[in-house]
Parts: C-alpha cells; sequence; structure tokens
C-alpha cells in the first residue's frame, strides 16, 4: 500500500480537524507560481510543461517561461495536471444531508407551483458531505430545488466558504421546470392504466402551459402598471420574461423534449434541458435549435429493456458529434463525487478526452453563464483550479494535490479522510 | 323449495322456452315431496340427419342421436328415431359433445380481496382461527365447494352461449384453495347438477383475499406451499398420536391434503417461469398437477413438456400494444410485440410438442372472444381435432369425469352443443343441452330472407317498375325499397317470430305517408305478406326471389386455414437480445494477451492461455496451438478472470424480500430466478459471469441466497452455479428493526439492535433444541414410535441448523460497529462464525475483531449518507480492513454498479493506494472465496473454470470496455456480435411495430393487460406485498437520478 506517500502528497492534511472544523481558504496573499506541469486550459489546448502565474486571485499568465514577479511561491507541479475547477450541475449539495432523517432535507417545497424558492437560502455550507466533494475536484455545484412542476431557482456555489452567503458564484442563475412525464409507467405496482395515465400527463401539461400564460400577463401587467399587487410566485417568474434567468427543464424523454421544444416556441427563453437520457435519438434536432443539453446519466443503464447496454455511455460522443452544446452532470449529493470519472466513462465510449474534460468544466460555465471568469485556463480569469498527480477521469490517475478557489488554496481534507487517519491510529496500537 | 315452484310456473307459462319445458321431465327431482300435481314430461328425443362428431377425430354423418331422462340412449347410424320420440330434424347441423371447463368459479362463493394495505394500515401478523383452520390465511384446503355450491343461471349463460355444459369449479382464492367439485351448468337442482363431488384440489401462488402479511413474495407463497404439503404428510403420521409437547392437534386443512397425491392439482400460474416452479415443488413431492397456464408456454417449450403435465389454457390473447401515437413505441418492449404476434400460436405449439391440454374461458376479458380465439389458434396452427379435444376429452380427464362427459356414446351425459357448420372455423352454436334440456340462442332453422325480392299485389303509384326489396343482415338487419332508380331504406326493419317487419315512407313513390309490410316464407324463392297502408288498409301481397340470390348464410372460407407466419424472432430469453440457441463451447488457444490472473502469478504479459472443455488448460508464453482449437490473437487486450458480484438481486422475480416475518429462512432466491432479465445480459457486457443473488435486508434472518453465472439464455436451472454451497442472507440495523417503515410499524419484535441481537440467539438456539427432538425420536423404539408422533419437519429450523453446522454460510447485511460486535458474540456462543459481511460499511472500525472472528467482508466502494447507519461510511474501508488480514470484496447491491465493479474496485487505488492486484481480487478471487467457489473461479489458474474477460484497455481504468466475456470456454458477450443485434432487434421492431398499425383495429381486439409483468429493479429494502400490490422502500438514497440505479 501506498498510504503514507499519499498522506505526504497531500500536505494539507496534517491536522487532525474533524470535517465540520475545516477553516475555508484564506485570500490569497501573494503571487504563486505552479511550474511545470501539463496545464489544460480548455479554451487554448493543452500545453505540456507549462506554468501558471495568478496573483490575487485572478489567473496573470499561462505558458513558459513566464515573468515571475517578486515574492512569488513557486509550487513544483513537474509530471502533473492542471484543469479548471471541476463544475458539478445539477446537485443538491447543501441542501440535504441525510436522506432519511427529514429533518435534514430541504429540497422540496409545497406544491407544484414555487417558482419563488431559491436554493441557497438553504445551502449548509458547513455540510459534512461538501468537503468529500471537493476532495474528487469539485469547485463549485448549482445546486437545485427538487420538485414535481416548477420547482424554483438554483444557485452556482463555490464548495468553499464559511456561509451561502460569500459561498454564492451566481445567483439565482435559473428557474427549474420538471416536465410532465410522457410515456407510460409499466412498474407492477402502477394502478392506473395507460389511459389514466396519459390523461394525468395531459392535465399537467395543461396546467404547466396555464402558469406559464397567467405568468405572461402579471409580467405585462406589472410592467404597464395595471397590477399593483405583488405575489411572490409569479413576481420570481418575471426573471424569465426579462431574460434575466435560463430556463431549465428537466427531462429525459424525447416526447418531454419534443413538447418542451415547442413550448418553448410561443416564448423564446433561454433553454436548458436537464437530463436528457433520449437526447441522442434527436441530436440534430438539439443542435440546430442550439438547445443546451445537461446529461445527467453518463453512467446510466439503458432507459429501456430494448435498448443498447451501452445506449447512456455512447450518448456525450453522439451529441458532441451531432455539435450539440452539452455537459455532463452527476445529478446527486455524496455521489456527485464522481462527475470526473463518469466524463472517463464516457471517454471510454467514444468520447474525445479534451471534450469530456470541457464537458464538466467550460461547458457548465457557459450554461450558467459564467463562463467568462470559470471553466477555462486563460489569463484574467478566476484562479480557480485543480492539480492532479494523475489524470483527472481515471480512477488511476486522479490524486488532487491542490484546489484553488478565486487563488484560495482549499483544504482537501474532509470527513472520510478524517475517519481513515482516525482508524489508522488503532493498526498502529 | 322456491325453486322448483320457479320453474313450474316456468312450464307452465310456455313461452318462447317451449323446447326447455319439453324437456324438463328430467329426473331432477328425486328425494323432494311433490306438491300437487305429479309431471311426466315425454323426454325421449331424437336427433336425426345430424353429423355427429362423438369424439376428437370422428365424425358420424346422417345420424341419429337419442337421448333421454339427461343421458345419451344410443347413436342410430340408420337415420331412424324410435318411436314416441320427439324428433329433431338436425339436418345441416353437426353435433358436438358439450364443452367442459376445467377451471371455473361457477357457483361458488366469491371472495372479498383484500383491501389495499400497505404502510397506511396496521400489519397482521396471524389468522383469525376457527374450526381447525390452518395458520395461514391463504390456506384453505378444507374447503369442499361441492359443500356451497349453487347453480347461477346468469353465470352458466355465459358459458353456455359458448358450449360449455360441464365447468370444475372452486373459490379461485389463496394459494390453498380447497377442492373442487365438478357441476353441469343446468339449470337444476345443485344435487343433480353434480356430476363429481370431489376434484382436484384447486392452488395459487396468490394469496388473495387473505390480510396476513407472510407471505409476500413469490418465494414465500412457494416457501408456505413445500412447508405445507410437509405438514401434510407430517400429519398422516402424526395425527391422533402424542407429540413432545401434546397431543397433535386437529388440523382440518392438513387432514384435507391427505389424498392429495390421488386426487392431484389444478395450480394457476401467471406465466412459464412460474409453471416451471411450481413444478418444481409439487414434483418434489409427487403430486399430480395439472396447471393452468398463460399463454407464455411457448417460450420455455422444451421445459415445459418436459414436466410432463397437463394443461388448462386461457384462451386470452393480448390485444396490441397501443402505437398509434408517434414514437409511442418508447414505451412498448420487443417482448410485448412479439408476444402481440405469437401468442395465438400458443396452443398450436403446445399440441405440436404432445402437450395435453384443455381449454378455459378463465381469464377472458369477455365471454364472447372465447370462439373468435380459438379460431385464432387453429388459424395459427392448432388442428381442430386438438382443439376440440381441449372441450371434450382432455377437460373431461383433468375434470375427473371423463366417464360420464366428453363424448357422444351411449351412457354418456345429454349434454349437447348443436352448431350450424363447422364451430373451428365460422360455424355458430345454436343451440346447448345440458342434461337433456335445451338451451336455445338461436333458430335452429332460421328463416332467411336476405336478398332482392321482387313485390307483386302492390306497386308504386308512378312509373311501370314494381317493388323491389332487398334485404342484408350482415350485422345489422337493414332493408330497401326501391323502384326503377329511387331507393328508400326501411325503418324499424326487424325479423321476429319468422316474419320480416318493417315500415316505410313511400312518398318518393307516389304514396302518401309511412306504409307497414310483414313478410313470411311461403315456399322457397316466395314471401307472403301483407302491407298495410297510411290509411290503414291492408294489401295482401307476394314476393319473388330473384334470380341473382345466393343460397341462404353463404359460408365466408376466408379466415379458413390461412397459414400464418411470423415476422418475429422466438429467443432465449424470449426478449431482445436474446439467443437463439446457447453459445457453444469451444477449445481455445488464446495468444499473446496481458493477463491478469488475480491469483499468486499476478499479471503476465504476452501470455497465452489454453481452454480445453471449459477449463483453463495452460497458462504460458508462446505455447503451440492444439489441433482443432481455435485461435484468438489477443494482442493488446487485458484479460481477467470473470467478475464475481457478492451481492446482487437481478434476476428476481415478484418480490426480493419476504420481509413479513422476522425470521424467513425457509424462502429460497434459487426457488424465484428469473432468466429473462435483460441485466443479466448487461453485467455480462460489464466482465460480471457471477452474481450471488441475496434476498432482502428487511429481516434478520430472511432469504436463501442463489449463486447464478450469467450463462444469459439458459432457463433458470441452467443459471444456476450448482457448486455453490448454500448460503443464506442475515441483515442487522435500520431496515430489520423497521426504523423507516412508518408509525404503524412498531410491534413486530425487533424493534432495536438489542432485540436484533436476542432474536438471533433465539433462533439458533431453537435450531438447536429443533435436533435434539428429532434425534431424540430416532432414538425411540418401534413401540414407542407407534404411540409417539414424529416431530414436524420444519424447514425454517432445518435452515437455521445448517447454518449453525456451517453447512449454510451467511452473508449478513450490517453497517455500524455495534451490531457487528454483537453479532459475533451471539454467534460464537451457539458456536458457529459469520462466514461473510456484506456492505459492513463500518467494518474499518472493528477490522481486528472482524479477521479474530474469521469472517470476510463485501462492502460498497463509495456509497454513504443515505441514512444515518452509513454517515461514518467511508471509501477507504476496504483499503483498512484488507490491511488487518479481512479478505474483502466489492459488490454492487445494483443493477447499475453490477456492469462496472472494475472501476468500484479501482476506488480503492484512488482513495487509500491499494496495490492494482488486490483491487482486481476484491472483484474475483475474494468474491470467490466468500461463496466457497474459489476451487472454480475467481482467478486465472490451471484447472479453473474458463470464466475470463477480454478488455480493450487497462481493466481497473476508466477507459476499459468489455470485448468478449467468456463462461467455461463459451462466448456469452462479444461486443461485436452486440453492435449487430442491435441492428437487428431494431428491425425486428419496426417490422412488428408496422404489423400492428398496419393491421389498424384488429390489433386491439383482445386482453388489453395481456402482458408478462414486467420485474422492477430489486433493491435490499424494497418491500413489495407482490399479491397485493402495494409497494414501499425508503428511496431517497440520491440514486434516484440514475433511474433504474439504487442501494442496498
Amino acid at each position: 500500500m501506498k498510504l503514507k506517500a499519499l498522506l505526504i502528497g497531500l500536505g494539507l492534511v496534517a491536522s487532525a480537524a474533524h470535517a465540520h472544523n475545516l477553516v475555508p481558504g484564506a485570500p490569497q496573499s501573494g503571487p504563486i507560481l505552479l511550474q511545470g506541469g501539463t496545464i489544460h486550459t480548455v479554451t487554448q489546448g493543452r500545453l505540456d510543461s507549462a506554468d501558471l502565474l495568478f496573483v490575487d486571485g485572478k489567473i496573470v499568465a499561462v505558458g513558459e517561461n513566464l515573468q515571475i514577479p517578486e515574492g512569488t511561491t513557486v509550487i513544483d507541479i513537474q509530471g502533473q495536471h492542471v484543469y479548471p475547477g471541476i463544475i458539478a450541475l445539477d446537485t443538491t449539495l447543501g441542501i440535504i444531508e441525510i436522506p432519511a432523517i427529514r429533518a435534514t432535507v430541504d429540497t422540496n417545497e409545497v406544491g407544484n407551483f414555487t417558482p419563488e424558492v431559491m436554493a441557497h437560502h438553504a445551502f449548509n455550507a458547513d455540510s459534512e458531505i461538501i468537503p468529500t466533494i471537493r476532495y474528487n475536484g469539485v469547485t463549485h455545484a448549482q445546486v437545485v430545488p427538487q420538485g414535481p412542476l416548477v420547482r424554483g431557482q438554483s444557485s452556482l456555489m463555490k464548495l468553499d466558504s464559511w456561509n451561502w452567503r460569500d459561498g454564492i458564484e451566481a445567483s439565482p442563475n435559473g428557474m427549474h421546470v420538471t416536465w410532465p412525464r410522457t410515456g407510460l409507467n409499466t412498474s407492477p405496482w402502477e394502478r392506473r392504466t395507460p389511459e389514466q395515465q396519459r390523461n394525468t400527463q395531459q392535465e399537467q401539461r395543461e396546467q404547466l402551459q396555464q402558469l406559464f400564460a397567467t405568468a405572461k400577463v402579471y409580467h405585462e401587467a406589472r410592467e404597464s402598471g395595471a397590477q399593483t399587487r405583488v405575489d411572490q410566485r409569479w413576481e420570481a417568474m418575471r426573471s424569465l420574461f426579462k431574460g434575466e434567468q435560463k430556463l431549465f427543464v428537466h427531462a429525459d424523454d424525447r416526447r418531454q423534449i419534443e413538447q418542451i421544444l415547442a413550448f418553448n416556441e410561443a416564448y423564446g427563453f433561454e433553454l436548458v434541458i436537464m437530463g436528457g437520457r433520449d437526447a441522442w435519438m434527436m441530436a440534430d434536432e438539439l443542435a440546430a435549435a442550439d438547445v443546451s443539453v445537461v446529461f445527467g446519466a453518463a453512467y446510466g443503464l439503458p432507459s429501456r429493456v430494448d435498448e443498447a447496454y451501452d445506449s447512456a455511455f455512447s450518448t456525450p460522443k453522439l451529441l458532441a458529434d451531432a455539435g450539440v452544446n452539452f455537459a455532463i452532470a452527476y445529478p446527486g449529493f455524496w455521489d456527485v463525487r464522481n462527475l470526473a470519472f463518469a466524463a472517463g466513462n464516457a471517454v471510454a465510449y467514444g468520447l474525445d478526452y479534451d471534450q469530456a474534460i470541457a464537458a464538466i468544466t467550460y461547458g457548465p460555465a457557459q450554461i450558467l453563464g459564467v463562463a467568462d471568469r470559470l471553466g477555462s485556463i486563460e489569463a484574467g480569469k478566476q484562479a480557480t483550479f485543480i492539480v492532479s498527480s494523475g489524470d483527472v477521469l481515471d480512477h488511476l490517475g486522479q490524486d488532487i494535490q491542490h484546489m484553488f478557489i478565486d487563488g484560495r488554496a482549499i483544504d482537501l481534507s474532509n470527513r472520510h479522510w478524517q475517519l481513515y487517519q482516525k482508524y489508522q491510529e488503532r493498526i498502529v496500537e | 323449495m322456491m325453486r322448483i315452484s320457479t320453474k313450474q310456473s316456468l312450464l307452465l307459462a310456455g313461452t318462447s322456452l317451449l323446447a326447455f319445458s319439453v324437456a324438463a321431465g328430467a329426473p331432477q327431482d328425486q328425494t323432494t315431496p311433490v306438491q300437487g300435481l305429479h309431471h311426466h314430461n315425454p323426454n325421449l328425443i331424437a336427433f336425426t340427419n345430424a353429423t355427429l362428431i362423438t369424439e376428437p377425430g370422428t365424425q358420424i354423418e346422417n345420424a341419429t342421436l337419442v337421448i333421454e331422462n339427461g343421458a345419451i340412449r344410443s347413436i342410430e347410424r340408420n337415420n331412424r328415431a324410435p318411436s314416441g320420440a320427439r324428433v329433431i330434424d338436425a339436418s345441416g347441423y353437426t353435433i358436438y359433445p358439450g364443452f367442459i371447463d376445467p377451471y371455473s368459479n361457477y357457483g361458488v362463493e366469491q371472495p372479498g380481496r383484500a383491501t389495499n394495505r400497505g404502510r397506511s394500515s396496521a400489519p397482521v401478523y396471524s389468522n383469525q382461527r376457527e374450526g381447525g383452520n390452518a395458520s395461514n390465511a391463504a390456506i384453505h384446503a378444507e374447503k369442499n365447494w361441492v359443500d356451497t355450491f349453487k347453480p347461477d343461471s346468469s353465470q352458466a349463460r355465459n358459458y353456455l352461449q359458448q358450449g360449455f355444459t360441464t365447468v370444475q369449479s372452486a373459490r379461485l382464492d389463496g394459494i390453498f384453495r380447497g377442492r373442487a367439485t365438478t357441476v353441469s351448468l343446468a339449470d337444476t337442482l345443485p344435487n343433480t347438477a353434480v356430476y363429481q363431488t370431489r376434484t382436484q384440489h384447486f392452488g395459487s401462488f396468490d394469496k388473495g383475499s387473505s390480510p396476513q402479511q407472510y407471505p409476500q413474495s413469490l418465494m414465500g407463497s412457494i416457501a408456505l406451499i413445500r412447508q405445507t404439503l410437509a405438514d401434510a404428510s407430517w400429519y398422516q403420521d402424526a395425527a391422533g398420536k402424542q407429540a413432545s409437547n401434546g397431543q397433535v392437534e386437529f388440523n382440518a386443512a392438513l387432514a384435507a391434503l391427505q389424498n392429495l397425491q390421488r386426487s392431484g392439482m389444478v395450480f394457476h400460474t401467471t406465466n412459464e417461469q412460474n409453471l416451471l416452479r411450481a413444478h418444481q415443488v409439487f414434483s418434489q413431492f409427487e403430486i399430480p398437477v395439472t396447471y393452468v397456464g398463460s399463454g407464455f408456454e411457448y417460450a420455455r417449450l422444451d421445459d415445459v413438456k418436459a414436466t410432463g403435465a397437463a394443461l388448462i389454457l386461457p384462451m386470452s390473447f393480448p390485444a396490441a400494444p397501443e402505437l398509434s401515437d408517434q414514437f409511442a413505441e418508447l414505451d412498448v418492449s420487443l417482448a410485448n410485440l412479439r408476444h402481440w404476434e405469437r401468442a395465438p400460436g400458443n396452443p398450436a405449439a403446445l399440441a405440436n410438442a404432445n402437450v395435453r391440454f384443455a381449454f378455459t374461458m378463465n381469464g377472458l376479458e369477455k365471454p364472447q372472444d372465447f370462439w373468435p380465439n380459438v379460431r385464432k389458434a387453429v388459424q395459427h396452427g392448432l388442428s381442430k381435432d386438438r382443439a376440440l379435444a381441449a372441450l371434450t376429452t382432455q377437460a373431461a380427464e383433468i375434470a375427473g369425469v371423463a366417464e360420464q362427459s366428453g363424448k357422444l356414446a351411449a351412457g354418456y351425459r345429454a349434454d349437447l352443443v348443436i352448431s350450424r357448420g363447422d364451430l373451428f372455423a365460422d360455424g355458430e352454436i345454436v343451440s346447448v343441452w345440458t342434461q337433456g334440456h335445451e338451451n336455445s340462442f338461436k333458430p335452429m332453422h332460421p328463416v332467411d330472407f336476405n336478398g332482392n325480392w321482387t313485390v307483386s299485389g302492390f306497386a308504386p303509384a308512378q312509373g311501370e317498375a314494381a317493388f323491389s326489396v332487398k334485404v342484408t343482415a350482415s350485422n345489422r338487419l337493414q332493408v330497401e325499397l326501391s323502384a326503377d332508380d329511387k331507393k328508400v331504406r326501411a325503418s324499424n326493419a326487424r325479423q321476429d317470430d319468422e316474419q320480416l317487419r318493417f315500415a316505410v315512407n313511400l312518398e318518393e313513390f307516389g304514396h302518401q305517408g309511412v306504409y307497414r309490410f310483414s313478410f313470411k316464407h311461403q315456399s322457397q324463392g316466395q314471401l307472403s305478406g301483407t302491407v298495410q297502408t297510411a290509411a290503414g288498409e291492408v294489401v295482401t301481397i307476394t314476393a319473388l326471389a330473384n334470380d341473382d340470390n345466393e343460397s341462404s348464410s353463404a359460408p365466408s372460407t376466408a379466415n379458413d386455414r390461412q397459414a400464418v407466419s411470423y415476422i418475429s424472432d422466438l429467443t432465449y430469453p424470449n426478449v431482445a437480445f436474446g439467443r437463439d440457441a446457447l453459445p457453444e463451447q469451444k477449445n481455445l488457444h488464446i495468444r499473446n494477451a496481458t493477463v491478469w490472473t488475480a491469483d499468486d502469478q499476478g499479471v503476465l504479459e504476452n501470455t497465452d492461455i489454453i481452454v480445453r472443455n471449459g477449463l483453463i488448460h495452460r497458462i504460458g508464453e508462446n505455447l503451440s496451438t492444439p489441433r482443432g482449437y481455435e485461435v484468438i490473437d489477443a494482442s493488446g487486450m487485458h484479460i481477467t478472470p470473470g467478475i464475481i458480484d457478492e451481492h446482487s438481486h437481478i434476476a428476481i422475480s415478484q418480490g426480493v424480500n419476504e420481509g413479513t416475518e422476522a425470521i424467513t429462512a425457509e424462502v429460497r432466491i434459487g426457488d424465484v430466478v428469473n432468466p429473462d432479465d435483460i441485466h443479466i445480459y448487461r453485467s455480462l457486457a460489464g466482465g460480471t459471469t457471477i452474481a450471488h443473488l441475496l434476498h432482502g435486508s428487511a429481516n434478520p434472518i430472511g432469504g436463501q441466497g442463489q449463486a447464478i453465472k450469467l450463462r444469459w439464455g439458459a432457463n433458470a436451472e441452467g443459471l444456476k452455479f450448482k457448486e455453490t454451497p448454500p448460503t443464506i442472507k442475515m441483515a442487522l440495523g435500520e431496515n430489520v428493526k423497521q426504523s423507516n417503515w412508518g408509525e404503524l410499524y412498531t410491534v413486530r419484535y425487533p424493534q432495536t439492535r438489542m432485540g436484533v441481537a436476542k432474536l438471533i440467539q433465539d433462533a439458533f438456539q431453537q435450531a438447536r433444541e429443533y435436533e435434539a427432538e428429532h434425534q431424540a425420536y430416532e432414538r425411540m423404539s418401534r413401540a414407542e414410535k407407534r404411540r409417539m408422533a414424529p416431530p414436524r419437519r420444519d424447514y425454517r429450523m432445518e435452515t437455521l441448523l445448517q447454518i449453525l453446522k456451517s453447512e449454510r454460510h451467511t452473508h449478513v447485511h450490517s453497517y455500524v460497529a455495534s451490531e457487528v460486535l454483537a453479532l459475533m458474540d451471539v454467534v460464537e456462543q451457539q458456536g458457529f462464525r459469520i462466514h461473510t459481511f456484506t456492505h459492513i460499511l463500518e467494518g474499518y472500525k472493528v477490522a481486528k475483531e472482524i479477521a479474530e472472528h474469521g469472517a470476510r467482508a463485501s462492502s460498497f466502494a463509495d456509497w454513504w449518507a443515505f441514512k444515518i447507519e452509513a454517515f461514518d461510511a467511508i471509501p477507504q474501508n476496504a483499503c483498512l480492513m484488507m490491511e488487518q488480514g479481512v479478505h474483502t470484496s466489492i459488490n454492487s447491491d445494483s443493477n447499475d454498479l453490477q456492469r462496472r465493479l472494475n472501476t468500484e474496485a479501482a476506488k480503492s487505488v484512488r482513495y487509500c493506494g491499494m496495490s492494482e492486484n488486490d483491487a482486481l481480487k476484491m472483484i474475483t478471487l475474494h468474491p470467490a472465496e466468500q461463496l466457497e467457489i474459489a476451487d472454480y473461479v475467481g482467478s486465472i489458474t490451471v484447472g479453473k473454470h474458463a470464466d475470463l474477460v477480454f478488455w480493450n484497455h487497462h481493466p481497473l481504468s476508466a477507459y476499459a470496455q468489455v470485448q468478449q466475456t467468456w463462461i467455461e470456454g463459451r462466448k456469452y458477450f462479444d461486443r461485436q456480435d452486440d453492435l449487430a443485434m442491435r441492428e437487428r432487434v431494431a428491425a425486428e421492431r419496426t417490422a412488428l411495430i408496422q404489423k400492428v398499425l398496419g393491421a389498424g383495429e384488429e390489433a386491439q381486439q383482445g386482453h388489453r393487460n395481456g402482458f408478462r409483468e414486467e420485474q422492477p429493479t430489486w433493491h435490499c429494502e424494497d418491500q413489495f406485498d407482490v399479491w397485493n400490490q402495494w409497494y414501499s422502500a425508503e428511496h431517497a438514497h440520491g440514486h434516484s437520478h440514475h433511474g433504474f440505479g439504487g442501494a442496498h
């Protein structure tokens, strides 16, 4: 075993603090140079044996033979890889801790029309889960309310903060809708007939149409001054009509996606499909419509019994080939740490390696409208990146040595690492 | 005797039921005192000039059938009626023996259905006891359904209209349903209707109206049947004797099952797998069983044939899936499309395999679909003789009335079906006779007005031409009156009392108002009648047939013997990606691979493997190819042993948990292996070759496990890895103490970890005492044994005893340190060791103790946080346990992860630097050890099974993709073949979808829910009462996004 070697490599976990006592990284105090690594810039290609200089939380220069300011801390990263911080889309990080304990669950508000709720209001910066996610290279997460129809608004959170306020990277940054199910539930405990199921689906679609129609009327009445009373729900919906937020629609079935495209013809919202299991069936259509897809099942089982065993695995490649603007997500909470591996699995099934990296960095940044500062390694952007001693997408390579968010060095310790250390003490005994 | 007087009033009324009343003198009334006059109606009847189908394959033309007093007196070939007989001219008619339905609930009280229980109602753990009934509410074996049988004329009518005269009947409720009776459908006294008082016992897997928790799963039902049959045999020896704990109880249910081997059983099944499962149990007890089939038997025809059992087939075929909306096919599986096409061919397939069967109306949504479906079966290749046998002789055998019903022969019951035409082509039943009484549905010699007629005696007021009457009666009687080129449709056209009547407004023809017509047959081709004018005047008229009239009721031969051809494939299993046949076993020379042996040889570069007769024969460099061996160039490939999953819930039918009683050690996953599960194939595509199928974790001692090799295409028995020693699932913690089952589930012991430990201790103590009791009995003298009852065989205790003796290995669902230590304490006191802890998320905290105890561990790579007992789980768990000498494996507990255990193992390389060789062992050699099959599998070692996986990349890497998976020298997965198969699946789907769409409305006829129940993804904690269909699980593990993935 190479446990000891690992311990030394991390260098950040010498303290025996408990996970909830982890201290957020301090603001960058002086210039730092990462020297001699392989830099995956994402937007500017891959640079071997290159340096990366950042100052005051911003990237200053990337390349060879950089001019180094006085007082620069130099970190030798020869043989290691630098990537932009991984951005996890479609998560419930910080708003759920232990699903079996209701008191720790802040994901679903009452009712099926709750556009007013904002995920960051419940975001627990001290969640025990979050540090375990950082450990696998994730620096940011989109936190999304759950629910059956109009769920509410998501925020992009830095995964290292004192509280949600200083953790916000972008907020609110999306209105989330669960598209009514199409297709039939065929499980043995479904008691409704296909006809009843279709009727319910139809009713839900009509309800959704009605909600958007009313929201539009409300918005226009507010604009014209005709509506003076404020309704939190309709007020929240106005951000869509003002173009302040994108519309994220959670949908997997191709019939749902087709319905969404048709629905949006009337509204012209900036649209993101979340989930998108069947997106491979209509990749050309999605590319032509310029609709982004956040593919949520990179490790998914086939959606249907007759589908090829790798239909989910090979979806990212098919989306890339068709020119769809897409990202890979790993919806969930504790298991979001597998996001990079899921992108690696897409490579095993045909996706180009650099596209796979982009699908968890720059792609998400674009979809969330923060690509001007996050998601790639370029001068002028945030100093948010990770250093791995090996290939971050591969279990055999990933080993995060350093993480910086806005130039702040992040503690990579976590509950697991600490319990691991604690019980190693017992072996020594 | 209200019943009798009702009949008498009917007799007197003498309306259209004339035929019935004449025959009503049958001896229905032998012990009841007569009130009023004694009736002696003549009851000798002769059917002359008939075509008699006396039994399948035997047809007599121009014969006379004589019946008297409800029985057949004779069949006369000379076509003469005995004097004094009422003669019925049956020329042009065919007479069949009355049909027999051997699976019916006619005339017995119907059960209530248990209300949908679930977590919203309090659990019921015991049965209401009365009169010596069984302890389980699904057992009604003591019922003799003849005791409460009452004729029911409205229910009878549904049968009679289809030609049935006799049914074997019992209440269709529960597992042991009681003993059936075979009765006539005649509207008579029950005393007279009974043909065979007590026939076969009826049974099924479905607990029906029982409100009791146990059994909630298919395997629970099977275990209950097995225990009940053993109990019945014990009761035979024990009844009336002294047991160790007092006099042997009276048990009416067990007493009733004493002669089951003689009476036999009719057992209802819902698919061919359940038929085979039932047969496994009943054949063990040598019970002769007739299975009520499902229509799926063709899918495993050889296996069904091998049971040697007769079947009762519902004549119900599925309606096609709804496909008219765009992309509706996304909800439709190839398996269902195939079944839609082939289901009507099931009877023919069985007949060709020489399986005996009868038909039943049971399972039909609409009785009137019966004959169209029989004809459909005939179109699909079933011979008419076999079809008739299924309705007569075969059915009579099953119903225990072969000596009196099912044939036309002297002495047999006068139960007859009279049809116009061949019933198996396009004939129609005109009447059905029960015990010599007619039930008339259509007139025997109907007056036929169809055709064109020219009227004389009454003409249009204008023009030269006479009136023409055109009568058509395809679906509805229609009459059109025309003259010259004018046509008027008559209203109110109807035919009754052998008269054609209609009314027409004749203004078009120059008459004023509506005229009413009436015609009757005068002679061949001539009608006579009257017309009542608008003024009320009556004019006598006649009508002559036009020359172009077809002879009456021209039979259509359109649907006769049109050879049916199928576009669907029939594969094993009969689903997408099924195989045409099992792959051939090959002798192989695999060349130049990187071989990951998972044994002490480590990783061998540029190495050859010789596979012979399914075993690894040689491993080495540059080996020479033995003659006749197939060479595989594996340059650039990595080869590992097949992956073994210690904890899987794939390939299980109808429930993973018998989560009702706290100990259910008697239930067996091996009873419910589902060879049709696509996850077998998907897991092969991920390099897995062996899965240990485990019972869920809802009770401290759950059910017995079953290791399978993923031999996709084999049947359930063929999947079983028989070399594996017996195993069992145990469980600790939140699930077994019902922490998340809701407020009503707080009564079952145990509700705490304290109680879990004690309950388990008690169970094993009882098992010891059980053994002692059996041993004490064995030691008794013969004289003592005559007095003393033998101890009852208890499968639950027997299983626990096997555990005690380390003949059955425990796999214990466990999470936290305290419960693990407690269990090890308890079992050490009982003198045995836990074999393998599974999940064991806090194993790292007590690894030293586990190692000292001698147990092994099988864990998740990185799951945590989904409940409080998983909050201290860490991804370094495997490393810490391995480091302290606990042989550890990584399991999936998920049909998703079972496809990628290689990278799950790699997580220990990632999180705690485990060596790659050790990581590989965690999914090969170590799980083999945990199943005690390491002598056969788990590494690439000479002498072991050639279970091999070919990878295109380092096998622990995220980039590795399985290229081929072999089991014992047979190639079960090949990525190139898979790519080709996708095309084939897509093409077949497209063709079948087009066939459904092309068939239009016709495709929608049939049973609306006629497809196989889909088996869900089972999770450890899934609570599903498959009989009452309520479902509950704590599905909050952060896995929902996989849709199908799941957890522990």
